[in-house]
């Protein structure tokens, strides 16, 4: 498909960015550079602010729990992003269809997504209780249930719960997208021989390529900034082995009240969730990308 | 083309719509909040109990020119929202505190009132009071908060049949409570029930054994910054009956994945399928509440079993002593607060306490208990708290709020084996103590 | 579809119905029973009891208010996504200006910004501004971390526009407002669906900002309201779960709405 021509056709200037620009510069990136400067002081709250310099870097830097909590926020992101593709990409396929029982089903599986923390949490903490939970029913499964007691479990936990929460989001991405992909193309690949497997994989996953960059990318910061479901959870414990970065930063801001080391971590995830997001951006061509045809070639 | 484009024009309007009149109801919104509005705002943790300090604020408005108003904050961001705006003119001119180590940091600061002056005026604001409880709100020689809601001591509950099935009495020293363990692990019970995911159910064996073991000096000594008090050999001693206990599987083994927040350890006892429960007194109701049929016939309740050789008096309760009302000294009717402060031990707060279960720690409440829905148990904690020698406030509370993540995380990690008893020592070394 | 069924895929969403199911089963189920049944017998059972309490109970601690002011801010919050995000991401999507890409990057980094991380200076900025314990207080900075995500999921559904249609309008002399109305409005419905239902969601559950930039009762939106089930060492479950479902209808009730529109908004991708 030849590049469509640029020069002639009338585009829009930057005064149609301005006034959301604008509002999003004034409430979150001035309070962001606020938060910058608050990681070079140190500050409870209550007494007034000192300037510290680098003081809560350089013991960020040596701070064995925050070396650990950037492992397992790489690990935790990576976990979510291998689950919740497949299963997001399998259900939205399957709900695009248009039968009535998929129609019910896909609003079942949205309501996850409505849950507040508070009732995830509570649900979850009952349904695997070691003793009147799902593990006291299948301990061939879970042994003695102890799935909070222990690092590996309790990532696994984390991991799950996520999935269970964020899947129906990335599900409806994925929905859309399959339902967008043109009839015509199924159509000739019928009429090729194509089973539904190969149908699936050469027609319906590169068509779904856009939402699957803007799907990942949703997946990748939401995983690097994940913290509710910590939060509700395991409170980064035992001791502190599920405790990730964004959860570290939290503990440090809201439980320790130091404000200072706070805002380092803070400043830190957001710099490490921005290069991330903007490698993707770059190595994907998402940016430079005009219509989704031009993914099909 | 046509039919679609009438979709972004409603949709426009529909926003435009949406966004006035919602613009206008926001700015027609109170600008409350601030205290410079003439009233006294009084702000309390949110939770069920908040009925009965709005009913002592609407019997204060009755009487006073200056208006109270009662704002409330969701329980468990109580702190965070406090710490928040503590320094800022949003500041409210009483709160709502845990006494101890949760005021400390604000004293320091110079922002709470000492209530002396308003001691010196009106005894009575002392007086009336448990002393025992009315300490735990002293810093630095100064009383800063006045005793409002119940105290709340811990105590070592049990299953009676559960206990009678294994041929076990309640436990009165602590190696009894070491035999009971043994012949209800015959049984095939858990022992003893423990909410190890909220960690502070965990801390309760901690306070109880070191205050039991070394007396209430050595924590004393610990919170006013001596760390020494912590490589003590008392204190080695209380972690390694710690670990004795955890190492015979008293607690089984999947206590960190079980909580009492959601119910988890409480429904093991109740259900037979353990035997004890170190809790705090509200325990009782809530199994009231719960399951009404065993807490009746089945539910019973002890102090923490004594140990031989300890230094601390048998006597003493660890707990939380109470919920304490502080003063900002930047309130602007400082008289009106002293009288909204009387109240708290006036007979309508005592009464409206023991209706929702709290056991209030005025002097008076005593001729009040018996009217009260659970007068035999009532009567045992009130005549517990009164009798103490010394009440240990709970760790975490007594320590400045900024240490309590750090102690948790110490605690758990000692009592499911992370760390040794040298580790802990250091974890505990390693907190801030002003 | 006129195709035989997908047996494997219809196995598949059978495993996740249940694991999606059971949790939702446990939800309703423990609304609907009392107290002590649940406590009793345990969240996975089936109930011996049935009651309202749970239900009744909610409106009797305040959550009528509580609603209306969370429904004000939602709407607010959507009104103002609405203004705010289509034209931004039909510049991100078709502006070739530096500025403009500048302002992408922007908002990716926005992306990448917890809400926790920057709510002490927006306590002392919306203070200053004095609206706190004001809604608009929260419904600001909620908009504002609403538009990083809308703007990537309605810029990743205009680039699906096909570039033909814009050329043929072009070659009818349109203005590039003339093809935002007409085009991309109507052709990214399925996103503009979308982005609706993340912002009311946003809004709906919205927990951090109000907590800390509100205080009377007044102000109160029902995620805080929801915590007065809570007392300091224990919890009413059936109590909290009835008023978690309360909370949720509305917002399901604007899925169920916006389903529809974004199955007919997608469906006339493609210029059919």
């Amino acid at each position: 498909m030849p590049a469509p021509s640029t020069s002639k056709v009338g585009r829009p200037g930057f005064v149609w960015a301005l006034p959301a620009a604008v509002f999003f510069t004034l409430f979150a990136i001035v309070p962001l550079i606020m938060v910058a400067v608050l990681s070079f002081m140190s500050w409870d709250g209550i007494s007034p602010p000192e300037f510290v310099g680098t003081d809560n870097w350089s013991r960020l830097a040596d701070d064995p729990v925050m070396l650990q909590s950037v492992w397992l926020t790489l690990l935790l992101t990576a976990l979510g992003v291998v689950l919740q593709t497949p299963l997001s990409i399998l259900l939205g396929v399957w709900a695009a269809g248009y039968q009535r029982n998929r129609a019910v089903l896909s609003v079942v599986y949205f309501v996850p997504l409505l849950l507040s923390a508070t009732a995830v949490s509570v649900l979850w903490r009952a349904l695997l209780d070691p003793n009147f939970g799902i593990p006291a029913s299948a301990t061939w499964l879970f042994g003695d249930g102890n799935l909070f007691g222990e690092q590996a479990t309790a990532i696994g936990v984390l991991a799950f719960v996520s999935t269970w929460q964020f899947t129906p989001f990335h599900t409806l991405i994925y929905q859309g997208a399959a339902r967008a992909v043109p009839p015509v193309l199924y159509q000739a690949a019928e009429i090729d021989g194509a089973g539904r497997y190969r149908q699936f994989f050469h027609i319906t996953l590169p068509q779904l390529r856009t939402s699957m960059i803007t799907s990942m990318i949703l997946m990748t910061v939401g995983g690097l900034t994940t913290f509710e479901t910590v939060l509700i959870l395991t409170q980064g414990g035992p001791g502190t082995d599920t405790t990730i970065s964004a959860y570290y930063m939290y503990d440090k801001a809201f439980k320790s009240f130091d404000y200072g080391t706070g805002s380092a971590i803070a400043l830190a995830l957001v710099v490490a969730a921005t290069v991330v997001s903007l490698v993707v951006v770059r190595l994907s061509g998402y940016d430079r990308m005009r219509g989704s045809t031009e993914g099909v070639s | 083309m046509t039919t679609r484009a009438r979709l972004p024009r409603l949709v426009a309007a529909g926003a435009t719509l949406a966004l006035v009149t919602g613009l206008s109801a926001c700015g027609e919104g109170n600008g409350g909040g601030s205290s410079d509005d003439g009233r006294i705002h009084v702000l309390v943790y949110g939770d069920a109990a908040n009925k009965v300090e709005q009913q002592i604020v609407d019997t204060f408005n009755e009487k006073s020119d200056v208006k109270a108003v009662l704002d409330t904050i969701p329980g468990a961001d109580y702190q965070k929202k406090l710490q928040t705006i503590i320094s800022t003119p949003q500041a409210p001119d009483v709160f709502f505190n845990w006494g101890g180590g949760s005021i400390k940091p604000f004293v320091e600061a110079g922002l709470l009132l000492p209530l002396d002056g308003f001691i010196e005026k009106n005894p009575d604001l002392e007086k009336k009071f448990l002393p025992s409880v009315f300490e735990s709100a002293v810093v630095d020689g100064k009383p800063y908060g006045v005793p409002m809601r119940g105290t709340q001591p811990v105590l070592l509950f049990h299953n009676k049949k559960v206990l009678a099935d294994a041929g076990v009495e309640p436990p009165k020293t602590w190696d009894e409570l070491l035999g009971a363990v043994e012949k209800l692990k015959d049984e095939g019970v858990t022992p003893i029930a423990l909410g190890g995911g909220d960690v502070w159910p965990t801390q309760m064996w901690f306070q109880y054994l070191y205050d039991r073991i070394a007396g209430p000096e050595l924590f004393a000594k610990a919170v006013a910054g001596d760390k020494s008090a912590w490589e003590s050999e008392d204190s080695r001693k209380a972690l390694g009956m710690i670990e004795d206990l955890v190492g015979t599987g008293a607690f089984g083994k999947n206590y960190d994945s079980v909580k009492y927040t959601n119910g988890g350890s409480v429904q093991l006892v109740a259900s037979g399928r353990a035997g004890f429960e170190l809790m705090g007194s509200w325990y009782y109701s809530q199994q009231l509440t719960d399951q009404p049929e065993f807490a009746e016939k089945d539910l019973g309740y002890t102090a923490f079993p004594t140990v031989a050789g300890g230094k601390g008096d048998p006597a003493d309760v660890a707990g939380n002593t109470n919920n304490y009302y502080s003063v900002l000294k930047k309130t602007k009717h400082p008289e009106a607060v002293a009288e909204f402060l009387k109240l708290m031990y006036s007979d309508e707060f005592v009464k409206a306490q023991l209706d929702i279960g709290n056991l209030p720690t005025t002097t008076g409440t005593d001729e009040f208990i018996d009217g009260s829905g659970t007068p035999e148990y009532s009567r045992f904690q009130y005549e517990l708290v009164a009798e103490a020698p010394s009440f240990q406030l709970s760790w975490d509370q007594a320590y400045p709020q900024k240490a309590s993540s750090d102690m948790h995380k110490a605690i758990q990690q000692f009592f499911n084996g992370q760390l040794d008893a040298d580790g802990f020592i250091k974890a505990m070394q390693a907190l801030p103590t002003d | 579809m006129r195709r035989r069924p997908n047996y494997a895929a219809g196995a598949g969403s059978f495993v996740w119905l249940l694991l999606v199911g059971l949790p939702l089963y446990v939800l309703l189920a423990a609304t609907l029973r009392t107290r002590q049944d649940y406590a009793e017998n345990g969240p996975v059972s089936i109930p011996d009891s049935f009651t309202l309490d749970n239900y009744t109970g909610a409106f009797d601690s305040g959550f009528g208010r509580y609603f209306l002011n969370t429904l004000l801010v939602t709407a607010c919050v959507i009104g103002l996504v609405l203004l705010l995000v289509p034209p931004l991401a039909y510049a991100i999507v078709r502006s070739r200006g530096r500025a403009t890409s500048a302002v992408f990057r922007l908002f990716l980094l926005g992306l990448a910004i917890p809400a926790q991380a920057v709510i002490v200076p927006m306590f002392y900025l919306i203070s200053e501004a004095g609206l706190y314990d004001n809604l608009l207080g929260v419904i600001l900075p909620t908009t504002a971390f609403c538009l990083p995500m809308s703007a990537l999921i309605l810029s990743g559904a205009m680039r699906d526009i096909s570039p033909e249609l814009f050329e043929a309008m072009a070659v009818d002399g349109a203005t590039p407002r003339r093809m935002f109305f007409q085009l991309v409005v109507p052709l990214s419905r399925g996103g503009l669906s979308t982005i609706v239902v993340f912002s009311a969601l946003q809004a709906w559950n919205g927990f951090l900002f109000p907590l800390v930039l509100t205080q009377s009762e007044a102000t109160k939106v029902v995620t805080l309201g929801l915590y007065n089930f809570q007392t300091e060492h224990g919890i009413d479950i059936p109590g909290l779960l009835g008023a978690v479902v309360l909370s949720m209808v509305p917002v399901l009730l604007v899925y169920l709405f916006a389903r529809r529109a974004l199955v007919q908004g997608l469906m006339g991708v493609g210029g059919k």
